[in-house]
């Protein structure tokens, strides 16, 4: 789904955002990206979303060469990946009906169809009575369901959440991250970057590891922390 | 295109930012109604030299001795002269009816022959070309002039070209208003409209994230622009209307007769340019609010 190959992405003067990442993340896999702050997560979400252009090295969201990408192909692409945010993102002149609505709206979707999947959508994730509620007007674990129902409304292949559960208490953010998992259930690819440790290792997914823009670690059942693993192994010699 | 949902957006966006709104159009009020002043009181210069020129006679006086042959060749050298649009003869009786017209009917009564000579009333192309053709006739042979003078050709020398000179002078320097006013009006709404899409880039920059391509996020504020630009427009052609003709009524009420003022057409005047003050400012005002909001958002539109 996702191929990084030999990724360098330097900031202007020479800040280190991404270092030779070379990575492969398959279809229909769950991944949690971790590092300490600055250590790139964001960086490698906003690549795969073509916001930023990488100065080396190549880059395939499902098979597209993101490289050779024409400008006017970027919304194809970023209809195809649903995301979400540490600080959601919602429309705030929009309803929650609407602020969901609206990804349907960008792809042209039929107006009947829209009426029967955005409903469908918000009761899915649990907000069936906040529809015409403005984002101001709900709580941040709330707002967050929100943008989870706009990022998966399309039923994209692919969904990129940056530090999703990081605005919000932990028992909202299991709730998230189990509607996540229900995506990914679907077969739908999700890379979650995030500093929730607890919830890193009481998934046991596929975790990378981020340190100052290079790979460090990349673990099928892997916990939060390196440490954590030697200590396993440690203890099991 | 989804106009229904641009157009709910577009109105939608303007309900809430309405203050904002409010400046943009009354930004296109303003220029706009400035440019409409323009046009009205550039058409009615245009009128005003239209009329004077064409009060612009030569008139040529015939001796009364002056033999057929002499009239006959005074005809021919006038038709010869390409400046001359047109003439006419007045021959003496019709002078004396003018005359009479004009004067009343006692002071001529007592006349024993008829005093006024015939004579040739010339109008030239241009204006300014009078003066050229008026000398022509100064030496005519047929031409009544006391000795040593040319008081038999008469027409209006340097009052009448000053005047027209100033107004041609007016005329530039509308035009150049015109264009001045029209890029103020260009540069005030992209400006309103910048600071409206600043104070949105946040959501530009979601619209872009959902995967909206440009001309998705374009349409709403372009719509927007172009209903504050429709709407400051069509009040600015009512509001220089109603004063224009607020004028000419009170002008013609009044007794300064000299001046006289046309009211300018709000619909469409068949055949001349601009058109009517309504479709001129409308067709303006929309163009501007569009292509200033097209402006101001191709910087958070560039991908
Ligand atoms: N637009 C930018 N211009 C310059 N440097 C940047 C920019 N964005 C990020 N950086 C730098 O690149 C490095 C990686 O940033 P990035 O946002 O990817 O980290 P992160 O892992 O997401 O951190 P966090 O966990 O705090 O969100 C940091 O040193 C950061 O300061
Ligand atoms: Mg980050």
């Amino acid at each position: 789904m996702i191929v990084f190959e030999d990724v360098t992405k330097i900031y202007d003067p020479d800040v280190v955002g991404l270092q030779d990442f070379t990575c492969h993340i398959g279809k229909g896999e769950f991944v949690f990206l971790v590092g300490a702050s600055g250590s790139g997560k964001s960086t490698l979400i906003k690549l795969v979303l073509k916001e930023l252009q990488p100065d080396s090295g190549r880059i395939l969201v499902a098979g597209r060469n993101l490289g050779t990408l024409r400008h006017r192909k970027v919304p194809l692409l970023r209809r195809n990946i649903g995301c979400v945010f540490q600080d959601f993102k919602l429309l705030p002149n929009k309803t929650v009906y609407d602020n969901v609505a609206y990804a349907l709206e960008v792809v042209g979707e039929p107006r009947r169809s829209i009426r029967r999947k955005v409903p469908e959508i918000l009761s899915l994730v649990g907000l069936s009575d906040k529809t015409a509620n403005y984002p101001h007007e709900i709580s941040g674990g709330e707002q967050q369901r929100v943008s989870v129902a706009r990022a998966f409304v399309n039923h994209p292949p692919l969904l990129l959440a940056d530090e999703p559960t990081g605005n919000i208490d932990p028992e909202t953010a299991v709730g998230i991250m189990q509607l996540l998992v229900r995506i990914n259930r679907t077969g739908t690819t999700v890379v979650v970057a995030t500093h929730d440790r607890d919830m890193v290792n009481r998934m046991r997914r596929r975790v990378l590891q981020l340190d100052n823009g290079r790979l460090v670690r990349d673990e099928r059942r892997g916990g939060y922390d390196q440490v954590t693993e030697v200590e396993e192994q440690e203890a099991l010699t | 295109m989804r106009l229904g949902f641009f157009l709910s957006e577009a109105f939608g966006s303007m309900r809430r930012n309405w203050v904002m709104a409010m400046a943009a159009v009354i930004t296109v009020f303003i220029s706009t109604a400035i440019l409409g002043a323009v046009l009205v009181t550039r058409d009615n210069l245009n009128q005003g030299a239209t009329s004077l020129k064409n009060r612009v006679l030569i008139e040529v006086f015939i001796k009364d001795g002056a033999t057929d042959e002499q009239k006959a060749t005074l005809e021919q050298r006038i038709q010869s002269i390409p400046e001359i649009k047109s003439y006419q003869y007045i021959s003496k009786d019709e002078a004396l009816r003018r005359f009479r017209k004009r004067f009343g009917e006692r002071i001529v009564q007592n006349l024993p022959i008829n005093p006024l000579p015939a004579s040739y009333e010339i109008q030239v192309k241009d204006a300014n070309q009078v003066d050229g053709v008026a000398r022509q006739f100064f030496d005519d042979p047929a031409v009544d002039n006391d000795p040593g003078t040319h008081n038999g050709v008469k027409y209006a020398r340097e009052t009448v070209r000053k005047m027209l000179g100033t107004i041609n002078l007016v005329g530039i320097g509308m035009w150049i208003a015109t264009g001045v006013f029209a890029l103020a009006a260009v540069l005030l709404i992209s400006t309103t409209v910048r600071l409206s899409i600043f104070a949105r880039r946040r959501e530009v920059e979601i619209m872009r994230l959902v995967g909206a391509t440009n001309w998705f996020i374009r349409w709403p504020f372009v719509l927007e622009g172009f209903i504050t630009g429709l709407i400051g427009a069509v009040v600015a052609a009512g509001f220089v209307w109603l004063c224009n003709w607020a004028l000419a009524n009170w002008l013609e009420s009044s007794d300064i007769d000299f001046l006289q003022i046309r009211v300018f057409s709000m619909w469409w005047q068949s055949g001349s340019w601009p058109a009517g003050l309504l479709p001129t400012l409308a067709v303006l005002g929309a163009a501007l609010g569009a292509l200033g909001s097209m402006v101001a958002l191709r910087r958070y539109l560039k991908t």
